[in-house]
């Protein structure tokens, strides 16, 4: 742990010393044009910093000492003066923004952390859910479907899917469900924590709605029969998707009614066909919930504040989509592999030979052994979501981590870049540490004394 | 001692060759190949691959604002030839010389030597022959067109180069695909008027030229920095993870970043750093496979014999455990394409040469949706990395036992 992180700080300080010229130069050079006393204080600046008349060694020491909490104290003569305990790591100021990098950085994490927080679990559940049901009915057409659909899904760039649907659902010129940019409104953050209605009776109507559509829909995806579970959901999907067409700001042709009918029809047609009741049922559901939840605020909207958390949550879906569909895409194939390797597995032969249930030996026997892949995988899953919450935040502009380290080295802001890659460095570390925990958790065999 | 060795080592690769003469087909990795692409997957991947690869060699025949072959007062001539660059001769010949040599059969390093060579030698002899003009006139062609002065033209396919912005026709700009009716401009154009097709097709290049050079270095540190640890294990095995772990642990875009701070951004220079950052998987993997074969019997006897390090590890162990490598390299060349694409995305890759990245970019920064912009450059990415993903996974199931076995 502690060897990495130096080794961390090592590689991130010789990138900046192998840079043509050394550490300052480009921001000592491209200060040509300031005023003398502006170029005084920045040199003044960088040598209190790293002393740029000592070798390089000796830079990364001075650097080093200066990142961590604990080091040793300098005078103004940079005379060291003294060893602390409670000194406080310095990360330097950023040029940009006229800050402290610490300060910085402590706004934008929380941001980052958010995304991250609320992607994991998701993108677990969802894995787990496709994974398994793909291991246990080999072969089958929704193993064969899902490996292709996953493969394909994470073959995707994180890039084009964001552009498209920020395109798509939130710009006027085609559907403006989903706000533009950002994580809250400006008048959000005025409101109230929880939304709030002016009588109680909307409250009730809206549950009414929401309860019909998953009542509804939730009987939908238990129907037997197939052809008329199918066409049922069919003729939803043509609906929704000639309701969807006529939303279209301007004149919509016929072809964008028909591509669009046919399109959600065919989805829903394929959510309804597949035989995995479970998923059927969430997926159905939700929509009828989220049917019912549209045509209440169609028909009744006034008296109600929609509150911090639920503008939270509406800037938040598509982020969270962008940033999802790799990682549940990725481990489904993982989860998938690892439950059909311990379910070939001898243990699995014996305990369905000793008459254990089938449902048992998945979930009890089997399951259990195949969640340590995806824990040991899950410590390469932060950095991968850290860099995707890059392109994200770049996309749907949210003043996270991501944004700020584009924007730093836009700015060539070398403070703020090599803080910001040891920061999340450090981070990783975390998720390491944590899934470390977790694998002795799943594991009894391992333990860490 | 060191003639001895040398002479031993002579024997073993003479017997070595006999060997693998008998064997022709038959080694491993032949065979896993031979595996993998019977799939529908792998081989759809290959297809779009070697389509992609063609295209990207023959840019300039299939978009380009200079005619093919114009005839002025009873000449002919052809001004795309003159404005050819030697970057495309030696494309073009490294293409022509591949296609001819997967048909012999040969040893693959004289294979190599032989590419090396004519990659060479057509670059020396284009640079002593080849100077394209320093200034573009793409007008000049439609103008003369249109006067009249031409006998008969053969156009290319799509007949717009990637910075030609069509100003001498005025009205230009944003056009939607087959939106406008005096040109054909099958994707779109951008905001400034050039074509989004012809766009692509030069992009291209720069793909596949970033996914295998960079995955080339990638591989070449991975496979010294693992077949040493995995040769010599303890020490120096404990030293390499710990930096393996280092790279590991900041996250490959950040780490992207930052060098994109310090270092110029050219071509070269995004090579170097996407094949620099991206190392340490292949050298967990070849690491694995080394520890694996270091106790084998054929390892220690080249060991006893007395062979150089670098003929252990290079001509005995690494053509056995080359097979997994295979595997990530496939998935390698994936992530890099997406790396190139990423750092464009965010405004931080080439300068002036359209890119696939760069161009989804564009269509980010303008102030209204257009789709196609985004659409045609992102789905083409899309393609290429599923290509690559999808010959990955064929690779993975050829090389693994254990899926074989269960499917029986």
């Amino acid at each position: 742990m502690i060897p990495t992180l130096l080794g961390i700080t090592i590689v991130v300080f010789a990138v900046m010393a192998s840079a043509p010229g050394g550490i300052s130069s480009q921001s000592l050079v491209e200060g040509q044009n300031l005023e003398p006393q502006a170029k005084k204080a920045l040199e003044d600046y960088y040598n209190r910093l790293y002393g740029l008349d000592s070798p390089a060694p000796v830079q990364y020491l001075r650097w080093l000492n200066n990142v961590s909490p604990i080091g040793f104290t300098f005078d103004e003569n940079r005379e060291i003066n003294g060893f602390s305990f409670f000194k406080g790591s310095d990360l330097g100021d950023s040029f940009r923004y006229g800050r402290p990098v610490m300060e910085l950085i402590k706004e934008r994490v929380p941001i980052t952390l958010l995304l991250n927080v609320i992607s994991i679990p998701l993108i677990y559940v969802i894995a787990i859910a496709i994974g398994v049901r793909a291991a246990t009915h080999r072969g089958q057409s929704f193993d064969v479907g899902s490996s292709v659909v996953m493969l394909g899904l994470w073959s995707v760039p994180t890039m084009l899917t964001g552009v498209m649907l920020i395109g798509f659902f939130s710009s006027d010129q085609y559907w403006h469900w989903f706000p533009t940019s950002g994580l809250s409104q400006r008048e959000a953050l005025d409101m109230a924590f929880l939304p709030y209605w002016s009588s109680f009776v909307d409250v009730l109507w809206l549950f009414l709605y929401s309860a019909v559509g998953a009542m509804l829909m939730v009987g939908l995806s238990r129907l037997e029969s197939l052809p008329w579970r199918c066409g049922a959901m069919g003729a939803l999907g043509l609906v929704m998707g000639i309701l969807m067409a006529d939303a279209l700001p301007g004149e919509s042709g016929v072809v964008a009614y028909l591509l669009l009918g046919a399109a959600l029809a065919l989805l829903f047609t394929l959510i309804a066909y597949t035989d995995y009741l479970a998923l059927r049922l969430v997926v159905m559901g939700s929509i009828g919930v989220a049917t019912g939840t549209v045509l209440f605020f169609m028909f009744q909207s006034e008296g109600f504040v929609r509150g911090f958390f639920l503008d939270r949550s509406w800037h938040l879906i598509l982020p969270v989509l962008c940033l999802t569909y790799g990682g549940f895409a990725f481990l489904t194939k993982l989860t998938r592999t690892a439950v059909l390797e311990n379910l070939l597995a001898d243990y699995a032969r014996t305990a369905r030979a000793k008459g254990v249930s089938e449902k048992d030996v998945l979930w009890r026997h089997v399951f259990r052994n195949s969640l340590l892949p995806l824990i040991t995988v899950s410590a390469t899953l932060l950095p991968g979501l850290l860099g995707g919450s890059v392109i994200v935040e770049s996309i749907f502009s949210i003043d996270g981590m991501g944004k700020l380290a584009i924007e730093a080295v836009k700015a060539r802001d070398r403070e703020l870049v090599l803080s910001i890659t040891l920061i999340s460095g450090v981070l990783t570390l975390v998720g390491y540490l944590i899934a470390d925990l977790c694998y002795a958790l799943a594991d009894p065999r391992v333990s860490y004394d | 001692m060191n003639n001895k060795a040398e002479a031993v080592e002579a024997e073993t690769t003479q017997a070595e060759m006999q060997l693998s003469e008998r064997a022709a087909n038959r080694s491993y990795a032949a065979q896993v190949l031979r595996e993998a692409f019977t799939q529908w997957g792998a081989r759809f991947g290959l297809f779009w691959i070697a389509l992609l690869a063609a295209v990207a060699v023959f840019a300039p025949f299939l978009a380009n604002s200079h005619p093919l072959l114009v005839s002025e007062g009873s000449v002919v001539s052809s001004p795309m030839l003159r404005y050819m660059t030697i970057g495309d001769f030696v494309m073009l010949s490294v293409f022509i010389t591949v296609v001819i040599l997967l048909f012999i059969n040969i040893r693959f390093y004289k294979k190599a030597l032989i590419l090396f060579v004519m990659g060479t030698l057509t670059a020396i002899i284009a640079f002593m022959l080849v100077s394209p003009p320093q200034l573009t006139v793409y007008d000049q062609y439609r103008a003369k067109q249109a006067a009249g002065d031409y006998e008969w033209v053969i156009h290319a396919p799509v007949p717009y180069s990637p910075k030609d912005y069509i100003r001498d026709e005025g009205d230009t700009g944003l056009e939607k695909p087959l939106g406008s009716e005096s040109r054909t401009h099958w994707f779109g154009t951008e905001e400034n008027g050039s074509d989004v097709l012809s766009r692509m097709i030069h992009a291209s290049r720069i793909a596949l030229g970033i996914g295998f050079v960079a995955t080339g270095i990638a591989m070449l540190i991975g496979i010294i920095i693992g077949g040493l640890m995995g040769f010599f294990s303890g020490i120096v095995d404990m030293v390499g993870m710990r930096l393996v772990e280092i790279f590991e642990a900041v996250p490959t875009l950040f780490l992207l970043l930052t060098f994109v701070a310090f270092f110029d951004r050219s071509l070269y220079a995004m090579m170097v750093i996407i094949g620099i950052t991206s190392w340490p998987g292949y050298a967990r993997f070849v690491r694995a496979e080394f520890l694996r074969l270091r106790q084998q019997e054929f390892v220690q006897a080249a060991t006893a014999c007395g062979l150089p390090l670098r003929s252990i590890l290079f001509r005995h162990m690494l053509p056995n455990g080359i097979a997994p490598i295979l595997v990530a390299a496939s998935f390698g060349v994936a992530s890099a394409i997406l790396a190139e694409a990423t750092l464009s995305f965010l405004g931080l890759g080439l300068v002036d040469d359209p890119s696939w990245g760069q161009m989804l970019n564009q269509a980010v920064q303008s102030s209204t949706f257009n789709w196609w912009m985004a659409f045609f450059p992102g789905g083409a990415i899309f393609l290429t990395v599923f290509a690559y993903n999808l010959m990955g996974e064929a690779l993975r199931d050829a090389i693994d036992p254990n899926l074989k076995k269960s499917a029986s």
